[in-house]
């Protein structure tokens, strides 16, 4: 297997990450699309020099969101025009018909109001990384990352609260 | 919901077909070039020694055989200019080349490319002033060696003087060059490592 199809196989297997943190750090479909490019082509750029130091994983993670956190095309504002006629009519058009759907968009939500270091930690907290882990994909010391963590899951119950029960009712 | 709930709800979510490349995809996506902030300022930093070679060639080649040669010390003042500018491209190059360290742990690529960048300004800033003023000297130079007619003192006052406002010109224009540009990045790196070193 040449080096193209190996890390090709790797990028598959590893598209869940990357697919979300392009959700989280993109703002529109197309930033996404640009997000999830740029990322790619940081991971093929460096991957001649990975040489298993670390977990993949631990490499992909450290690559995208320096990718996701530095890259400066994400600050454009997006004036999105919406077309009349596509617009839902019906109530089965809208997509996100199932209860866990709909808690996945209010988490995604969530998320989107959190700061761009703030989301990193998010990521890695929901993907169930040890604080270990985490010091080593971001390069913050543990006692930092548990005081940020505590306040960040502090405002993710608040906000997902928010989402569900309204503004005000939580 | 419970932040136990968002895990498994965060884990559980499925990858949409739409997000998984096929190898035609992907082998065509590895030969794009990068779209980042570092690669299009290398990128133009290529084009713009392109375009010096091009401009500063061309001079050079017109001083040294154009007036029966009597005018080769303008092209040896191109030439000068040409090795003064290669060397800034070269240093601007390499600045840029160390600014990223994608494979780093966040918080170290972020203080690398912020200390880089402070240091790629400072040169870009320096350089493009201090050439002004050097440039002027270097062509009264050559003036005076052209047999232009006798040097007065008005004539060194009048160079003196010019000398000090373009420098001061361009040292005001510069720097709001320099901040319109980078500014925005220099201030989002520093927010950035601000929040992350903050308990």
């Amino acid at each position: 297997m040449n080096l193209q199809d190996d890390f090709i196989r790797l990028v598959n297997d590893n598209r869940g990450i990357l697919y979300k943190i392009c959700r989280m750090y993109g703002d529109t479909d197309p930033d996404r699309q640009d997000l999830f490019q740029e990322i790619v082509i940081q991971l093929w750029r460096s991957y001649p020099s990975f040489r298993g130091d670390s977990k993949f994983s631990t490499w992909l993670y450290r690559i995208a969101l320096n990718t996701a956190i530095s890259d400066l095309r994400k600050q454009r504002r997006h004036i999105t025009t919406v077309d009349p006629d596509s617009l839902p009519t019906q109530l089965q058009d809208i997509q996100y018909n199932t209860e866990k759907e709909e808690q996945l968009q209010s988490l995604y939500a969530a998320i989107n109001r959190l700061t761009e270091v703030e989301k990193a930690l998010t990521m890695l907290y929901l993907e169930d990384k040890s604080y270990a882990e985490m010091e080593e994909i971001l390069g913050l010391p543990q006692n930092n990352l548990r005081v940020k963590m505590n306040r960040i899951k502090e405002k993710l119950r608040k906000m997902t609260k928010e989402a569900v029960y309204g503004v005000g009712n939580a | 919901m419970e932040l136990e709930t968002l895990k498994t709800l965060w884990q559980e979510q499925e990858t949409p077909p739409l997000a998984e490349p096929g190898r035609e995809q992907m082998l065509a996506l590895l030969q794009k070039q990068s779209g980042g902030p570092i690669a299009r300022m290398r990128r133009n930093i290529r084009k713009e020694v392109i375009l010096m070679v091009v401009c500063y060639g061309f001079c050079i080649l017109f001083y040294l055989f154009a007036f029966s040669g009597s005018m080769s010390r303008v092209a040896w003042l191109f030439v000068g200019l040409f090795v003064f500018f290669y060397a800034y491209y070269y240093r601007k190059n390499q600045l840029l080349k160390k600014m990223q360290c994608m494979s780093c742990e966040v918080r170290s690529n972020l203080a690398g490319q912020l200390k880089t960048l402070q240091k790629y300004l400072r040169f870009y800033f320096w350089s493009s002033t201090v050439v002004v003023p050097v440039s002027l000297f270097v062509a009264f130079d050559i003036a005076l060696h052209s047999d232009l007619g006798p040097v007065r003192e008005w004539k060194i006052f009048a160079l003196f003087a010019l000398a000090a406002v373009l420098t001061i010109a361009v040292y005001f224009l510069n720097r709001w060059y320099i901040h319109k540009l980078y500014g925005r990045h220099v201030r989002k790196l520093q927010e950035l490592l601000r929040e992350m070193d903050e308990v």
